[in-house]
């Protein structure tokens, strides 16, 4: 007992614990501390005391760090298993390695693939790690690129795509679009140019009643004296029978005047006409006449009439 | 059981590993390489170890943490002895890592942890050195004596006392 706290006391176990000892010595003192449980238990002492100083000297890596350690290790085991399948199992050789004090391990080494040779007494296996990581990690990254550059391809194609079909289709709405602000451009203006007749005062309205023939029938003029210009604006006509055409009239000082023919939209009241200027009239008249009209009325066919 | 995960080759396993010991590797690697991107380059380095070499890894020699640490720490202290690091970052002076320092402070671990400041006041500045030294700089004794310009005995005593200070904070 005495003589192992004497062997406590040398600080051999210090120099283990710190990793000054030469393979000899260590291996003596795991010896001895296997066959002496007061060795043994000095020694996880000492171990753990070192262990908390170097685990006071933590510092927490990154998240971003932690991603690539993680990912370089596995690229590395990935490029070992698939491209050395026959390769020595690495562990003996380390097994060889790991307990000797650092001051065996060859002291000049830079940490790349040029070292594998040089290092022939069992290092090789380990050491090519980093160079092997590296080539694992740019054939994936190789990889990763091309697949990404193609999916931008394709995503770029269909974006490219879609944007025709929808300019095309832009295209058509403008299109579309133009025309009927025309179309609703001009039957404004038409509206238009309806309401400032009505409205100016130079134009006097003429109310044309239905005769006995047609008590319901009834339709207006509106007759500028200045002008001479005619408008008129059907509100209810009988039918029509096939190929005839009501012809208006005006009438001076007992004399018919060929005033035009309605249209059909105009004869059906959907809107007011132009008719031919008159030079002076004191009644308007309409008969049902064969279509384009004839040059004196048929006075059995007279519908409405009325004075100014 | 994560080791029993690990041993069974079970590569979610290395996820919770990650999530349950980066943040003390990576401080201690910070610790001594000193650059963020070389730290992060050699705990990626030990994480493929450790996977590779689980098999290694003996339950009764000691903790699954005292192995990673050791893994992470002896491939740190590789790095920064090689040729290429030494020329890069010769005249950075082995104590000047506040960065690593300010970050370590009010960073945790696990419920029984002991803050770094707690444990350096504990420490004093010769103690702390020389465990520095020897922990994150890849230093032997010998190394750390001549460096100091120490007799090697002053070093292991010192050495030795560091450690018993941080046993009785730990126990």
């Amino acid at each position: 007992m005495m003589d192992m706290q004497q062997y406590i006391e040398s600080g051999i176990l210090e120099e283990y614990a710190l990793g000054v000892l030469s393979a000899d010595e260590r291996a003596g003192v795991e010896r001895v501390a296997q066959q002496e449980p007061a060795v043994a238990r000095e020694l996880v002492a000492i171990t753990n005391a070192l262990n908390s100083y170097a685990a006071a000297h933590a510092v927490a890596p990154s998240s971003a760090m932690r991603e690539r350690v993680l990912q370089a290790w596995e690229d590395s085991i990935r490029e070992t298993d698939t491209t050395s399948p026959t390769a020595p199992p690495a562990a003996p050789v380390m097994a060889a390695q790991a307990p000797t004090p650092r001051m065996a391990v060859a002291p000049a080494e830079p940490a790349t693939a040029t070292a594998v040779s040089a290092d022939a007494e069992g290092g090789a296996v380990i050491r090519q790690m980093p160079a092997a990581a590296s080539a694992g990690r740019t054939r994936w990254l190789v990889a990763a690129s091309i697949a990404l550059l193609l999916i931008s391809g394709l995503g770029n194609y269909l974006l490219y795509n879609r944007l025709r079909q929808t300019e095309s289709s832009l295209e058509l709405a403008q299109a579309e679009q133009s025309r009927y602000a025309a179309t609703q451009q001009a039957a404004l203006n038409e509206r238009d140019q309806q309401l400032a007749i009505l409205r100016n005062q130079a134009f006097r309205s003429v109310e044309l009643k239905g005769t006995p023939k047609a008590p319901e029938a009834l339709a207006r003029v509106y007759y500028n004296a200045t002008t001479k210009a005619v408008y008129v604006d059907v509100r209810n006509l009988p039918e029509l029978p096939e190929g005839k055409q009501y012809q208006l009239w005006a009438l001076d000082n007992g004399q018919p005047v060929d005033a035009g023919m309605l249209d059909t939209a105009t004869a059906t009241g959907d809107s007011i006409q132009q008719m031919k200027n008159i030079a002076s009239a004191q009644a308007f008249a309409m008969t049902v006449e064969d279509i384009g009209g004839k040059p004196a009325p048929t006075m059995s066919t007279l519908t409405v009439i009325g004075n100014i | 059981m994560l080791v029993q995960r690990l041993r069974d080759r079970d590569e979610g396993a290395m996820t919770i590993f990650y999530d349950k010991y980066a943040a003390a590797l990576y401080g201690v690697i910070l610790r001594i390489v000193k650059k963020e991107e070389t730290a992060e380059d050699v705990l990626q380095e030990a994480m493929v170890k450790i996977w590779h070499s689980f098999a290694s890894y003996d339950a009764s020699k000691g903790r699954l943490f005292t192995w990673v640490m050791n893994v992470s720490r002896n491939l740190a202290i590789d790095k920064i002895r090689s040729k290429q690091y030494r020329v890069g970052s010769r005249t950075q002076p082995l104590e000047d890592s506040s960065a690593a320092m300010r970050l370590a402070a009010d960073t945790t671990f696990r419920p029984e942890h002991i803050g770094l400041q707690e444990m350096t006041r504990q420490l004093n500045p010769d103690q702390r050195q020389i465990v520095d030294l020897l922990y994150f700089g890849g230093f032997t004794q010998s190394e750390v004596a001549e460096e100091l310009n120490l007799p090697l005995g002053t070093v292991k005593t010192r050495a030795r006392a560091a450690i018993k200070v941080l046993s009785k904070l730990v126990r």
